[in-house]
């Protein structure tokens, strides 16, 4: 919390220390002082204490003066003219107020640039969670997360999860280290021969037959009689009084041919509808007219018993195409797996990762398919206990899903299951540890293969004592284990629990000369976790190596790569969700009563927009005010429906240029970030504009002073008031107003938007007032209102904002006065080079903020 | 000792054994633990579970008198029906509970509600499931070091059951499921007879490592600025800990187990002879306790929804199978008989707590009741109804437990919910009328008593003064 600190006087100051070599006290106190003196000492001096403070007895001296943060707020308020205030007496000339700003500016540049040497904090500290499991999947080439049992991070004050003072490390923690190295390890590495794999092949036929031997002759009567008889379809159905031919609504095998159809079947017990792997692949058929249909938000349950193994991949392959050529939306399939033991003891957990959207056309099917390690999820206990019929049931089953946005259905004709699948043997996650080597003898090859993997593991060379030492563990270890893999799977373990893994970012020689840069090898580091969170690859570790990695056009070059590739989706997802404090809405509870069922498919689409904007902004390098205005929104058709948004079709997100009448763009009226702050049931103004203030523009409010007054709900004279008029209320009593008065009229222009993000024109029967008073008596009449204020007023502190939460996050710890020099050189550059989000990330990564340890 | 160590399948060691009875140094660190110094009284807690309810029939039926299982009557003056009268001598060393359940889980079917029995997390109806760190792994972690074994988790039909579909109690501190031992030779052999070879080659397998890692930690620590060393602190700290645990371990080793006398165990029985079975899985619970090899057990009778080994407990009584108990009980007798199968449970537990009674607390004041919390229920009262959990506390009055009484707590329905059941099957599913207290609110009171200064438990931070 910021306090006032008693310190000497401004005159006493500028006589005590006149002799402080950089600070400008001269120009303090030929001009700065007088101005401050005539304009804001007559409220904030001897005689009143505005919101508890005092101008006059702030240190001037910034470089060693204790009253910086105060100076800080002092330039704030004067550079967005929200002092003094426009109603006071008091005027400041605009003369005099540039006149301070700029002796603000040049004193705080000077004091952050001497406090720089002092250090704040330091960017050394252990990998997140979530980098954890990128670095552990892109080491070891594996699939698999091994952070799940990891306690998850605190946030910092500005929201980042990989900041430096909040990551610590416990016994529990370790514990988790050294028990996910060692299974990682061994999921990694394999023995003896190539496992045969199980294999169902499923064709849509077959499941009739199998279950509805009626259905299959009388669909057989039917088509013999069409042959037999030449007649055509409709005669036939006809003449079955259309018996089969009604459309069952849920899931349903049918026969395009005559249009037949019957309801799919399943139940957990007694393994009737189990079916039995083979261990030859059966043939693909030929595409049959026999088809599963899966109308929107239907399911079917594939029952496979318990013969998929304990390990590998396992591959869902489905010949399928779309129900219909009508309309443009396409259907999309989800993945699950689940198990029923008994009754009422059910799981069934999503585990494809991603939806397939089945664009085939009707009678043209093609395959989709799915790759799952079976590892990784839910399996049931009573394989290996209990045999395949018997209570609790041990089987377990595949579900797709149609989870279509739209009722468009699609239709399956053929499924095939694999597990585990496997392109070579040993699989490339054992070769890039074992490599292939002939003759060895078993210390050389443990040599060969620690030196491979520490050097990749460290993100570094390393010395000669390191990989002694390793040896040293092996060579003790060894006469305990089976085999020389099981010894080097332990030697490995403590490679990956080691702090030299876990720890980022130091690196270098230990008796190296104290150097103000960060080595190559650092910066190799660094630059990989900002844009990939997770450890560099062989070309990153290789040009550091040759020290080209600190040339500037190099670095650049890099971080281009870096961008062009998939993994820096992570950047945007983490980055994004972290900057915006998007955790919170997955918390949000949707009140049902006020807004029925929420449809988990929206709030998903909620969830990824922010990301994707952020993801094709970075692309594009479009400019960074685009987050607070732009005239298009990324979008999937769930979400353009929720926006009123015409013509979007498919899950996929992509960028939708607005119709004029649809007030949405940038992340102001991005519906998750409504929602996120809402309460569920209905806006949330307080929230909305706090959010604003201390995530977008990074001015967040001070906080609530202790012993506020709650608002009284149960007096009905505030009962009868709307929310807009309760805030005035509460603002009015002095305790609450000079924090309100900053706050409110923010979020009061959201109110068009409900708890749902949905655009809104009355508020029960009251037309919606979204209209508001800054604290200078700017106006920002609702959203574009304050959009317009935003864009006019606001693109400076937003690009600084951007440019501090960005490097924040990129250097893994808070930021300090020390840094903002820095930051406002890398802003100053981001507007002189036309804002671009791409930009940013180049001008942080050539900064010294980035370059200095 | 001697052991031939190459000849050893650890992998399979490691899936089998040295689950259900986790060594000290295998098990979760307790934060508390570094601090934590040898109390001189041993605090002990055991919890156990009945699935599928009990009796609750109407007011208005005959049975209501007699086979109702909870007591008629008031705080101090309830009268213990004949569902629950085998634990009449134990009167004033119990607390009966009503109105206690899991808010999450009110309008979710009985049977599924097993697993978060004593996790009180939100585990669901369907599909995606999560649970959460279990009473007794909480308590494990805090008093595990002082024994040979952290806990014992046992129940009848052992392994760790399906989510939804438990057959285990516990539940590590990650929220997954710590499979069960249902063989009493096994859990014997565990206890008493060996400590498995493969625990000294993996103690000094992790020794190796340690020493390694430490290494690791002071070289790095060596190139960096003083500040960064106060950073790697806390992983040195890590690794000092984990080395303090280790060596602890170790020391179990060289001590000798401890001896007991086997003639009267029957170590091969099955739940086909369920009496005796019953018997035996809480006698070894009672000789792990006597001897202080763990302070920790839990032991679920049965698994919900019948289907299992568990389901011929009620032969023991003369009926076929118990969760058919259950669902006739609007037959003519039904509640009778489904009171007569509940009467010998209360019959063999109350056997299980009187021996304790009857033992003096080793090296303690008092007898081993009173240095024990039983926590007996089920996650389900009347026929599929996740409300009103029917639960009991028995012992531990010099953990501060208060005894000899009924509580009822929630509001809106003092008489009739804690006596009756519901008139119709599909009951589970109606709006709540009644409002009630989570159960989290009693455990965390218990972990209090047993002397667990945690702050809350499964998200709840309230306790009942009245325990």
């Amino acid at each position: 919390m910021k306090r006032l600190s008693i310190t000497i006087g401004i005159f006493a100051g500028l006589l005590s220390w006149a002799e402080t070599p950089k600070a400008n006290l001269d120009s303090f106190r030929k001009e700065i002082g007088p101005v401050l003196k005539a304009a804001c000492v007559g409220c904030h001096g001897p005689e009143k204490q505005k919101a508890k403070f005092r101008v006059d007895t702030l240190d001037p001296d910034l470089l060693k003066g204790k009253d910086v943060s105060w100076w800080l707020e002092v330039q704030g308020v004067l550079t967005n003219g929200e002092m003094p205030p426009p109603d006071s007496e008091v005027k400041l000339a605009d003369a005099d107020r540039v006149k301070v700003i700029d002796w603000l500016a040049g004193e705080i540049r000077a004091a952050s640039e001497a406090r720089r040497a002092e250090g704040g904090y330091s960017t050394f500290r252990r990998m997140t969670r979530y980098e954890y499991k990128y670095a552990m999947q892109d080491l070891l080439w594996l699939p698999h997360d091994f952070s799940r049992d990891l306690p998850p991070e605190t946030s910092s004050e500005d929201g980042f999860k990989n900041s430096s003072d909040m990551l610590q490390m416990t016994a529990v923690q370790f514990a988790q280290y050294r028990a996910q190295a060692r299974r990682a390890l061994e999921l990694a590495t394999v023995r003896g021969d190539r496992p045969a794999p199980v294999y169902y092949g499923l064709s849509m036929r077959g499941f009739t037959e199998r279950f509805e031997a009626k259905y299959a002759a009388a669909v057989q009567r039917t088509r013999q009689k069409v042959l037999d008889e030449g007649l055509s379809v409709e005669e036939v159905l006809k003449a079955e009084k259309e018996k089969f031919s009604r459309n069952p609504g849920g899931s349903h095998f049918k026969d395009l041919v005559t249009g037949q159809g019957v309801r799919t079947k399943w139940a957990y017990h007694g393994a009737k509808y189990a079916w039995k792997p083979t261990d030859q692949r059966p043939e693909v058929p030929a595409v049959s007219p026999d088809v599963l249909v899966i109308p929107a938000n239907q399911k079917f349950i594939i029952d496979v018993g318990d013969g998929l193994p304990d390990t590998g991949l396992m591959r869902v392959r489905i010949r399928a195409a779309r129900e219909s050529a009508e309309g443009k939306h396409l259907p999309t399939l989800r993945l699950h797996f689940g198990n029923q033991g008994s009754n009422d003891s059910r799981v069934s957990v999503e585990v494809g990762g991603h939806d397939l959207t089945i664009d085939a056309p009707p009678g043209k099917p093609r395959f989709y398919q799915w790759d799952v390690p079976l590892t990784e999820i839910p399996r049931n206990a009573f394989r290996h206990i209990q045999k395949l019929g018997q209570l609790p049931n041990p089987a377990e089953f595949i579900e797709l899903r149609n989870t279509s946005s739209t009722p468009v259905g699609l239709v399956i004709d053929y499924v095939e299951v694999i597990a585990p699948v496997l392109e070579e043997w040993p699989p490339e996650s054992h070769k890039r540890i074992f490599h292939q080597r002939k003759d060895a003898d078993e210390p050389e090859y443990a040599r060969e293969v620690l030196e491979r993997f520490m050097a990749r593991a460290w993100r570094r060379p390393f010395s000669e004592a390191e990989v002694n030492q390793k040896l040293a563990l092996y060579t003790k270890l060894r006469p305990q284990c089976v085999d020389f893999q099981e010894a080097m799977v332990e030697v490995l373990a403590s490679v990956l629990a080691s702090p030299k893994f876990l720890y980022l970012v130091r690196v270098g020689a230990e008796d190296a000369k104290p150097e103000p840069r960060v080595t190559d090898l650092e910066l190799a580091t660094r630059l990989s976790f900002f844009l990939w969170s997770s450890t560099p690859d062989d070309e990153l570790l290789q040009l550091a190596q040759a020290g080209k990695l600190s040339d500037a056009k190099v670095l650049e070059q890099q971080a281009r790569r870096l961008l062009a590739d998939p993994r820096a989706g992570r950047f945007a997802r983490h980055y994004t969700r972290q900057w915006l404090g998007m955790e919170q809405l997955d918390f949000v509870k949707i009140d049902a009563k006020a807004h029925g069922k929420t449809d988990p498919l929206l709030l998903e689409a909620m969830k990824q927009e922010p990301v994707a904007l952020f993801g094709e902004m970075l692309r594009a390098n479009r400019p960074v005010t685009e987050f607070l205005h732009s005239d298009y929104v990324l979008v999937n058709d769930r979400l353009a429906r929720h926006y009123g948004v015409p013509e979007v079709y498919g899950d996929q997100f992509r960028k939708v240029k607005l119709p004029a009448e649809i007030k949405r763009g940038g992340l102001l009226t991005s519906a998750g970030l409504l929602v996120m702050n809402s309460d569920g049931k209905d806006s949330h103004p307080l929230k909305r504009g706090i959010w604003l203030l201390e995530n977008l523009l990074h001015d967040p409010p001070p906080p609530p002073p202790p012993a506020v007054p709650e608002i009284d709900l149960a007096d009905p004279e505030i009962l009868k008031m709307t929310l807009k008029q309760r805030m005035e209320d509460h603002r009015s009593d002095p305790a609450c107003f000079s924090c309100h008065s900053k706050i409110d009229p923010w979020g009061i222009a959201f109110e068009n938007f409900d708890a749902l993000g949905q655009w809104r024109d009355k508020i029960g029967d009251e037309p919606v007032d979204a209209a508001s008073v800054l604290f200078n008596k700017d106006e920002l009449r609702g959203m574009t209102g304050l959009k317009d204020y935003l864009l006019a007023n606001r693109q400076d502190q937003f690009a600084r904002a951007m440019a501090h939460k960005m490097a924040a996050y990129a250097l893994g710890r808070p930021l300090t006065f020390g840094d903002h020099a820095e930051v406002d050189r890398i802003t100053a550059a981001l507007r002189q080079r036309g804002d671009g989000l791409a930009d940013l990330v180049f001008l942080i990564v050539k900064s010294d903020l980035f370059q200095l340890k | 000792m001697n052991m031939n160590l190459s000849s050893l399948d650890r992998r399979k060691f490691l899936r089998g054994a040295g689950v259900a009875l986790a060594l000290p140094w295998l098990e979760s660190f307790a934060p508390v633990a570094r601090a934590a110094s040898k109390p001189k009284q041993r605090k002990r807690l055991a919890c156990f579970y009945l699935p599928d309810g009990v009796p609750m029939p109407l007011e208005k039926d005959p049975a209501f008198k007699d086979w109702s299982w909870f007591p008629h009557g008031g705080r101090k003056d309830f009268k213990l029906t004949k569902c629950m009268e085998t634990l009449a001598p134990l009167r004033d060393e119990l607390t009966v509970f009503s109105g206690l359940s899991n808010p999450a889980l009110r309008r979710v079917h009985g049977h599924a509600n097993a697993d978060q029995f004593i996790t009180a997390a939100d585990t669901g109806a369907d599909g995606d499931y999560h649970n959460s760190i279990s009473l007794d792994q909480v308590f494990a972690a805090h008093t595990g070091e002082h024994t040979r074994h952290a806990s014992l988790v046992m129940s009848t039909d052992g392994g760790t059951g399906s989510p939804r579909g438990a057959h285990t109690l516990s539940y590590n501190a990650q929220g997954r499921p710590i499979p069960a031992e249902h063989k009493p030779k096994r859990i014997f052999d565990m206890l008493f007879v060996k400590s498995g070879p493969d625990a000294a080659r993996r103690l000094a397998l992790s020794q190796s490592a340690l020493d390694d890692l430490l290494e690791d930690a002071r070289s790095l620590n060596r190139s960096l600025s003083k500040r960064d060393q106060e950073t790697l602190a806390e992983y040195l700290q890590s690794v000092r800990d984990t080395e303090v645990r280790v060596a602890k371990a170790k020391r179990w080793l060289n001590i000798p187990l401890p001896k007991v006398d086997t003639d009267h165990l029957k170590l091969d029985v099955t739940p086909e002879d369920p009496r005796n079975f019953l018997r035996t899985m809480y006698e070894l619970i009672y000789l792990a306790f006597k001897t202080d090899t763990t302070r920790v057990a839990t032991y679920q009778l049965g698994r919900e929804n019948g289907v299992g080994v568990s389901d011929y407990l009620a032969r023991a009584v003369g009926f076929k199978a118990a969760h058919w108990l259950t669902h006739e009980v609007k037959k003519p007798g039904g509640y009778k008989n489904f009171g007569v199968y509940c009467r010998f449970i209360n019959e063999e537990l109350g056997r299980f707590a009187s021996r304790l009674k009857a033992t003096p607390e080793p090296g303690g004041e008092g007898n081993m009741l009173d240095h024990t919390a039983l926590l007996f229920g089920s996650a389900s009262s009347a026929f599929h109804l996740s409300r009103n959990y029917p639960l009991l506390l028995i012992g531990g009055r010099k953990l501060g437990f208060k005894h000899g009484q009924y509580l009822k707590y929630g509001q809106g329905n003092q008489k009739h919910q804690a006596t009756a059941g519901i008139a119709t099957d599909a009951g589970w599913r109606g709006e709540m009328q009644f409002s009630e207290l989570p159960t989290a609110h009693l455990y965390l009171t218990m972990l209090h008593k047993l002397g667990v200064e945690a702050k809350s438990f499964a998200g709840s931070t309230e306790t009942l003064s009245e325990v």
